[in-house]
């Protein structure tokens, strides 16, 4: 009873963020700013489900991200590839850079890990700019239109308004695994491997097994995300490995809470609505997103969700608190 | 290629890196903490060195002190603003809270001074020594001496002063020390002004070498990373020979193999470490 009411709440809020775009005015800069919005937050979905679930600070997940973005950007340059071909080789390649990545850090636990992931990227930022492969420091331009057309339907995005469904599609996918995610075996094992090692061990999880899957489950997230910014913005090169982006999926993933269905996408809008409509220069705003990020875990470490829980406690009435007092007594 | 030249470079370099690793070196070993923000510290201590020159007129030698003082009060901060995290161990929160740090400090930065590149022009960079076809400038040997006494200082001060002995009871059990009475506090707070005002001092020192830019700093974290965990986490010789390693490594492959991939090699070099031996060099020592 309780699922269905949710799916049903979910369905609605679903359907009024489709529309959203036009309910908030329809001009390009909406569909620009929700269009990267979406983007944003399924690239942060992927970072979610290493942080809030399995507990570890991965500072890879931009590599995963630039993963998409050069597939995507070589693929549909030099071969001419369609859109699905691109997302499909994203995946894959995602999936592959994941395998290799969870196999190094396999033994590595807590700070080394951080650090190592966190040196990856630095790595795979100075690759991207000094490779001609990967078009150098000039990176890839030209990236064709987002063909997404099958037999019998044509389906082009040319600009952010007809990118908008197929950004909002993405999301919503995103969105459904996330929570399957947390409904599966593996999902309570993440939970579990986090919380407590050792009775995870001893109720049978292998703990590096858990995290090897759990990395080759988020990298295709974030790297799908890579896949349609690719599209979006029609160039790419070594500044999608820029420090910006995990500084938004890292403050995506605890401003709002943690393992909250919603929580990063609500984190998204609120850090991209500062960005494009309250701007106050790109260099403060770098200030504005850092300090967003600092004073959430020092002085809200459960998210702004920490606000509404004692609200809701106090708005259900004092005469709960009263039984429990004196329960306590 | 001139073989002595490159050993000098990687000499000098070895010292500049353990020059720049020596705050993380108490900071992680002693008080295992990490600071994301260290290679943003870095490059706030060589812009506040180069703004004191050129912007206020002051002679390098005022400058440095300047550029320490910097160095010490965003130490502070950060600790502060950490504190509890601290207290509470909660590393995740610690090390999220440090990049922060160090994206706000790069916005900072590019706000005050600018985003073009500048050069950190000192009286002893201009002067060169030369003996047959090698040669050094007056700065490298400042780097040499300077980071041979830092690391002997602090040897000194941790193995044989009660300061010493305060901070690393500290850090190896931070509950057990408060309850015997130790302010842990203040022990944090100084370690976090070490590492604020030593990586600040190297950036003074090692900042003339190239020139400086307030988008960098990863690469010096990376370095240092790779410094105190290959010279064995906690060891303060260790990180000294580490870094000497290092810098003759990266000497030699940025002459023999390529110069921009000389951060990308040494990171290999680690994780080769790391795959074989999880607790680093040292840890076969222990």
């Amino acid at each position: 009873m309780h699922t269905t009411i949710r799916g049903i709440a979910l369905l609605i809020l679903a359907v009024a963020a489709y529309f959203a775009p036009v309910l908030a005015g329809g001009s390009g800069a909406v569909y620009s700013a929700l269009v990267l919005i979406a983007i944003f937050a399924a690239m942060s979905y992927g970072l979610d489900l290493i942080v809030s679930d399995l507990g570890e600070v991965s500072l890879a997940h931009t590599v995963f991200f630039a993963v998409g973005c050069y597939t995507t950007a070589l693929l549909s340059t030099r071969a001419g590839a369609g859109g699905w071909a691109t997302l499909g080789a994203s995946i894959g390649a995602a999936l592959l850079f994941a395998a290799v990545l969870g196999l190094v850090t396999l033994r590595l636990r807590e700070f080394v890990f951080s650090l190592v992931t966190y040196a990856i990227a630095v790595v795979a930022s100075t690759v991207a700019q000094n490779w001609s492969f990967l078009g150098g420091s000039d990176g890839l331009r030209g990236i064709p239109v987002l063909d997404l057309s099958l037999p019998g339907l044509t389906l082009k995005a040319g600009n952010d308004r007809e990118l908008w469904p197929i950004a909002f599609g993405l999301l919503v996918v995103v969105l459904y695994l996330v929570d399957r995610f947390r409904n599966s075996r593996l999902g309570s094992a993440a939970v579990m491997t986090h919380l407590n090692t050792r009775l995870a061990i001893v109720s049978g999880i292998d703990p590096q097994q858990v995290r090897l899957k759990v990395f080759l489950f988020s990298a295709p997230i974030t790297a799908s995300a890579g896949w349609l910014y690719a599209y979006q913005r029609a160039y790419v090169s070594a500044d999608v490995l820029d420090s910006y982006f995990l500084i938004l999926m890292l403050t995506a993933v605890v401003l709002v809470g943690r393992r909250l269905l919603l929580g990063p996408l609500l984190a998204t809008v609120l850090v991209l609505g500062q960005e494009k409509f309250l701007s106050l220069g790109g260099y403060a705003d770098k200030i504005i997103l850092g300090s967003v990020l600092i004073a959430t875990l020092a002085l809200f470490p459960k998210g702004l969700i920490g606000f509404v829980e004692p609200l809701r406690a106090m708005l259900r009435g004092r005469g709960a608190d009263t039984v429990r007092r004196s329960g306590a007594a | 290629m001139n073989l002595g030249q490159q050993f000098l470079n990687g000499l000098v370099l070895g010292h500049a890196y353990a020059l720049v690793a020596i705050g993380w070196t108490v900071l992680l070993g002693v008080a295992r903490l990490v600071n994301f923000g260290h290679g943003q510290m870095y490059m706030l201590g060589a812009f506040v060195t180069w703004f004191a020159i050129s912007g206020l007129g002051l002679p390098y030698v005022l400058a440095i002190p300047v550029a320490i003082g910097a160095g010490i009060l965003v130490g502070l901060v950060l600790q502060r603003v950490m504190l509890k995290a601290t207290i509470d161990q909660n590393l995740v929160s610690i090390m999220i809270m440090t990049l922060g740090f160090g994206y706000v400090l790069h916005g900072a930065a590019a706000l005050v001074f600018g985003s073009t590149g500048q050069i950190l022009d000192t009286p002893l960079a201009q002067k060169e020594l030369a003996f047959g076809d090698m040669w050094l400038t007056w700065q490298d040997i400042a780097i040499v001496v300077v980071a041979i006494v830092e690391f002997l200082v602090l040897k000194f001060v941790l193995d044989r002063t009660r300061i010493g002995r305060l901070v690393r009871m500290v850090a190896e059990d931070p509950k057990l020390a408060e309850l015997a009475g130790v302010d842990i506090r203040r022990v944090y707070l100084a370690v976090f002004a070490f590492e604020g005002a030593a990586v600040a001092f190297a950036g003074a020192m090692v900042g003339p070498r190239t020139p400086i830019l307030t988008s960098m700093g990863f690469e010096e974290v990376i370095m240092t990373f790779v410094v105190v965990v290959l010279g064995g986490i906690g060891s303060v010789f260790g990180s000294y020979v580490a870094g000497l390693a290092l810098g003759l490594f990266t000497a030699f492959f940025g002459a023999l193999i390529s110069p921009a991939y000389t951060t990308a090699a040494a990171f290999a070099v680690l994780i080769a470490v790391l795959v074989l031996r999880p607790g680093g060099l040292a840890a076969g020592a222990r």
